[in-house]
């Protein structure tokens, strides 16, 4: 591979994974003792029974200074590995460990004995495809700043300043600073062994040198920043058990790193290795939901961000071919032409680890809803899929609700439309709906229900996430945390927000179409009849679905009426989520953060009852704010116009369109031109997010013929790409038929 | 004033510069050989049935008002004589198995759909253009709906293979950003062979085009054992003119054989199928003679 040596290459790619066994693209964990010398620490079993062990000294203690002890004693005793051919060392312990064991004690403990009737219900709504909420602890960024100016040592001393200053704290206090002077001490300690241990292996003096100087000091050159990050990322995110969904604002925030080198006369060539290193880790890492870095957006002072380092980063990620780390663009209106063709052409080229985000839309959005300033807004984080936060914000976010539940539930006089098992609150029999606005004016009275429901039951376990998870590692970087006294997750501030998440809006909306211009407007059928058509899921009206099926007047198609029925479903959401309290001991308020779906589509898609829309049972939903398979009769433009009539700032977060193409519309320097068209008016029109995918039916299908003939094949899901091989292939299906909808 | 359209194609990409609409206009004066838009050559609206489609479903059994579809022995069958192209089962047809080829439209029945994607117009320097068939053997309607456009401030092109009278010519000549022209032969027996009419006319007029200063982008399809042999005189020619801005050859593929099958004229298109080398060597001809852009 190009910028990596062959023996290099083969060693990182087996580094996480054996590649000689199957790969688990959903495995969470990685781990391979086999490749540590047994003399740098004890095995991975062994630490792992050794965490509880330990714990029972410290059980009388508060979870936060249990779980700073449960990373000092993974730290000191995890093996480790320096190789000559590789630039970044190994440690060993990295399947989130801290995370099944003490977390996973604690969770349950709390969610089965001291909320179970909350957690019962939880389960409840995710059982039946009404919603899932997950518990989450997962979508942090560090101040990276701070992490760069200060390094860990400087970290620790910031904290221990403030805690003198603090003078006599409560004990809740005063354990949150010594669970952080533990953590660091710790992240220290191994960073001094692996430092010792590259200066007596052969060919890793380079590491030695770098791993000495983070031990005490800030980073100094772009080499040690870059491990810097890769350190902090396997710790927090594989051994602390908190994802970190970001490794920074690559090209603003390690600029000055680039431009130290570069004046002391590091050559380009280096840097570009150096990256190429840095990437690899990350691909042979490799699962599905990836791991975030971004590029480009504004500078404090409202420039570009982009750079020469920009450039290269690109240009590395391309001849590399890779697919991994996933990559975000924040797209502003200062950002040049010139870089957005070079990415846009990589898309083109099936590169589709970009995903595209709107400065103008992000910015506009952190401001009206959580009162942001300009500067603050430019320097924001994108995190997690297409979620953005300021800086050290901790928004949680995992609660996917199915927007098409509450119409089975008006349908069926509240019940569920699969087997009349759940209900929420009743409605009245189809008969009574008079009008078509009875009937979405009930199907809104549903959805504020869901929502309520929703609210109530993660405010009932979001006061115990710090009790679940504590994050002295994450909360030390942010100075909020420090000046409080408060966990990162729990800081009783606007800074704590809760985010709600809606799928299959287009199903929704096409099937509140439908209704209408069938039963209300045409009467061609009563209510009762076309219920009773869907809860035989269209068996014997096979022509009738067709014909639902072939009506073009559908979300996605730039059409007045399903638009306005999107547009209000919007501010209805918004209007009554946003801005409402979240858990007490968190804070902060609820927004509605959109409507991506992450696999939801497929996953609540099975439990959901036919649709009006002609959707059977059990297929696929739609996927983010984009039309349903096979319904964007009108073309890209079309589905844009839809897509951007939505107020995405009424939304934090996650609105976000697929794009599909085909190959044959962007070829040529007219085909990149047009498509940059495309990009521009999606922005200017206030998109938030965009994934395109440039490939046709043709292709996926021989594709899943010969997936060896494709082996580098790429397509992006709701929020990441995955390699086409890698899914399994009753989900292939939907993206051969949006493929084939392409016109 | 109405015009019969055949398709109105929304993120056209290759029909001038940027994000364009692009609007068929039905009847063409030439019938080339290896034409891929059959349906556009008559000037009356004919309807295509899409057999690999059809589902036997007898909709539009039902709703034809003059008995021009019918199910036998399971098998669709279509009596064209009979068809008025009324369009009513098309709309009908849910398996998007028949397709009427061309509707009338006024000019303010386009213009809402033309000013649909106006902000991608304006954010990739696109715009409109009108193609066809011919679109200016309906030259008055187009004249009026070039002038709504420009008033609207979008950048308009007409796609012309030429052969229209001056009239035509002059009457759109004021609201037309750029021609794409169309240039098949230079030689007027192979332009006959080729296309069954004569070039005089559409050498003349793309001279006259361009003595007015009109901004014009040649093409010039590529058809081996047709027109492979007319690259240079062509490129010669155009070395003549002042005002063309670009030039580009277009290699002829045989993807709409099942567009002549589903309008029921027999397929003309030629076997032989140019390679990207074949087009990139023409391409590299005209580069030799004219000092214009050649894609």
């Amino acid at each position: 591979m190009i910028y990596i040596k062959d023996a290099d290459y083969e060693y990182i790619s087996n580094k996480y994974h054996d590649t000689k066994k199957p790969f688990d693209p959903f495995m969470r964990y990685i781990r391979r003792d086999e490749i540590f010398d047994e003399n740098t620490g004890m095995n991975g079993d062994d630490i792992k029974q050794g965490i509880f062990e330990n714990d029972k000294k410290y059980e009388h203690l508060p979870h936060c200074i249990r779980k700073a002890r449960g990373l000092e004693f993974v730290l000191k005793n995890t093996r480790i590995s320096c190789d000559s051919r590789d630039i970044f060392p190994a440690i060993n312990s990295t399947d989130r460990l801290l995370r099944v064991t003490l977390s996973d004690m604690w969770r349950n403990e709390i969610l089965q004995n001291v909320i179970p009737e909350n957690h019962a219900e939880r389960i409840n709504l995710q059982r039946k495809g009404v919603a899932t909420i997950w518990l989450d602890y997962d979508h942090s960024v560090p101040i990276w700043d701070r992490l760069f100016d200060l390094g860990f040592s400087g970290i620790l001393a910031d904290s221990e300043n403030i805690r003198k200053q603090k003078g006599k704290l409560s004990e809740e206090k005063e354990a949150f600073y010594e669970s952080i002077k533990i953590e660091y001490e710790a992240i220290i300690g191994i960073v001094k062994r692996m430092s010792l241990l590259a200066k007596n292996t052969k060919g890793s003096e380079k590491l030695a040198v770098a791993l000495d100087n983070i031990s005490q000091n800030p980073p100094k050159t772009f080499y040690e920043a870059l491990l810097l990050i890769y350190i902090y990322f396997m710790i927090c995110e594989h051994i602390e058990g908190l994802q970190v969904r970001s490794l920074c604002n690559f090209d603003r925030q390690l600029y000055k790193f680039y431009k130290h080198d570069i004046e002391n006369g590091v050559s380009e060539e280096q840097i570009r290795e150096e990256i190429a290193y840095f990437f690899l880790q990350f691909t042979a890492i490799g699962n599905y939901w990836g791991q975030p870095v971004y590029l480009g957006g504004e500078n404090a002072d409202g420039s570009s961000v982009i750079n020469e380092l920009s450039y290269i980063f690109v240009d590395v990620y391309d001849k590399m071919g890779i697919f991994n780390p996933k990559v975000q663009i924040k797209v502003a209106e200062s950002t040049p032409e010139k870089f957005m063709l070079k990415v846009l052409d990589m898309i083109r080229r099936g590169r589709n680890s970009f995903v595209l985000v709107g400065d103008k839309l992000i910015r506009q959005s952190l401001i009206k809803n959580l009162g942001v300033t300009e500067e603050e807004a430019r320097l924001c984080d994108v995190k997690g899929c297409y979620e953005y936060a300021k800086q050290g914000d901790f928004g949680t976010g995992m609660n996917y609700i199915n927007l098409v539940k509450p119409l089975e539930f008006v349908l069926h006089g509240g019940y569920d439309g699969i087997d009349q098992s759940f209900i929420l609150q009743k409605s009245p029999a189809p008969y009574e709906y008079k009008t078509f606005d009875d009937l979405y004016a009930e199907y809104k009275k549903q959805l504020f229900a869901l929502i309520d429901k929703t609210v109530e039951i993660v405010n009932g376990y979001e006061d115990y996430l710090a009790e679940i998870n504590p994050l002295p590692m994450l909360s030390a970087t942010i100075p909020d945390c420090l000046e409080k006294g408060l966990d990162a997750i729990a800081r009783k501030s606007v800074s704590c927000s809760s985010f709600m998440m809606f799928g299959a809006i287009a199903d929704v909306v096409d099937s509140l179409t439908m209704l209408k211009k069938y039963v209300y407007d045409r009467k061609e059928l009563t209510l009762e009849e076309f219920v009773s058509i869907i809860d035989n899921n269209f068996e014997g009206h096979e022509l009738f679905r067709q014909k639902l099926l072939n009506d073009r007047e559908k979300y996605g198609n730039n059409k007045d009426f399903p638009d306005s029925l999107a547009v209000d479903i919007d501010e209805s959401i918004s209007g009554y989520l946003n801005h409402r309290k979240n858990a007490s001991n968190r804070g902060g308020y609820w927004f509605n953060a959109g409507y991506h779906v992450a696999r939801q589509y497929y996953e609540q898609g099975k439990k959901t009852a036919s649709l009006p829309s002609g959707r059977l049972k059990g297929e696929e939903l739609a996927k983010n704010s984009s039309p349903c398979v096979g319904q964007n009769r009108e073309g890209a433009t079309a589905a844009i116009l839809t897509v951007t009539k939505v107020d995405a700032t009424n939304c934090v977060g996650d609105v976000c369109l697929d794009l599909g193409v085909l190959p044959s519309a962007v070829k040529g320097d007219d085909g990149l031109q047009a498509l940059y068209g495309l990009v521009k008016t999606y922005f200017n029109r206030g998109g938030h997010a965009l994934q395109i995918n440039i490939v046709d039916a043709e292709t996926l299908r021989d594709a899943q013929k010969n997936p060896e003939k494709y082996a580098d094949l790429q397509i992006r899901v709701a929020g990441w790409n995955v390699l086409w091989n890698n899914i399994p292939p009753h989900e292939q299906e939907g993206f051969i038929k949006q493929a084939e909808a392409l016109i | 004033m109405k015009a019969n359209i055949f398709e109105i194609k929304r993120f056209a990409v290759h029909d001038g510069d940027g994000v364009r609409t692009t609007v068929f206009f039905k009847g063409c004066p030439l019938s080339c050989v290896w034409c891929h838009n059959p349906e556009s050559l008559k000037k009356q609206s004919e309807l295509s049935i899409y057999q690999h489609k059809c589902v036997k479903c007898g909709n539009c059994v039902r709703v034809c008002p003059n008995g021009a579809h019918a199910i036998k022995d399971d098998k669709h069958v279509f009596i064209r004589e009979n068809c008025i192209a009324c369009g009513k089962c098309e709309e009908e047809c849910y398996f998007d198995a028949i397709k009427l080829y061309g509707k009338e439209y006024s000019v303010d029945d386009l213009l809402p759909i033309l000013l649909q994607d106006i902000d991608f117009y304006k954010d990739s320097n696109g715009g409109v253009t009108l193609s066809g068939g011919e679109c200016l053997l309906q030259y008055e309607f187009c004249t009026e709906l070039l002038k709504k456009l420009k008033e609207h401030g979008i950048n308009t092109a007409v796609d012309t293979c030429g052969c229209v009278s001056k009239t035509a010519i002059d009457s759109v000549l004021p609201y037309v950003d750029t021609f794409l022209y169309d240039v098949k032969a230079f030689d007027e027996d192979v332009h006959k062979r080729c296309t069954g009419v004569s070039n005089k006319a559409i050498l003349e007029n793309l001279k006259y085009l361009d003595d007015m200063g009109a901004k014009v982008e040649i093409r010039i399809p590529y058809v081996p054992a047709y027109n492979d042999n007319q690259i240079e005189k062509i490129a010669e020619f155009i070395k003549s003119l002042k005002n063309v801005t670009a030039i580009k050859v277009l290699a002829y593929h045989n993807y709409a054989s099942s567009k002549y099958e589903a309008i029921g004229v027999k397929n003309t298109l030629p076997q032989l199928v140019p390679t990207e080398e074949d087009r990139q060597r023409a391409v590299e001809i005209i580069r030799r003679i004219v000092d214009i852009k050649v894609s």
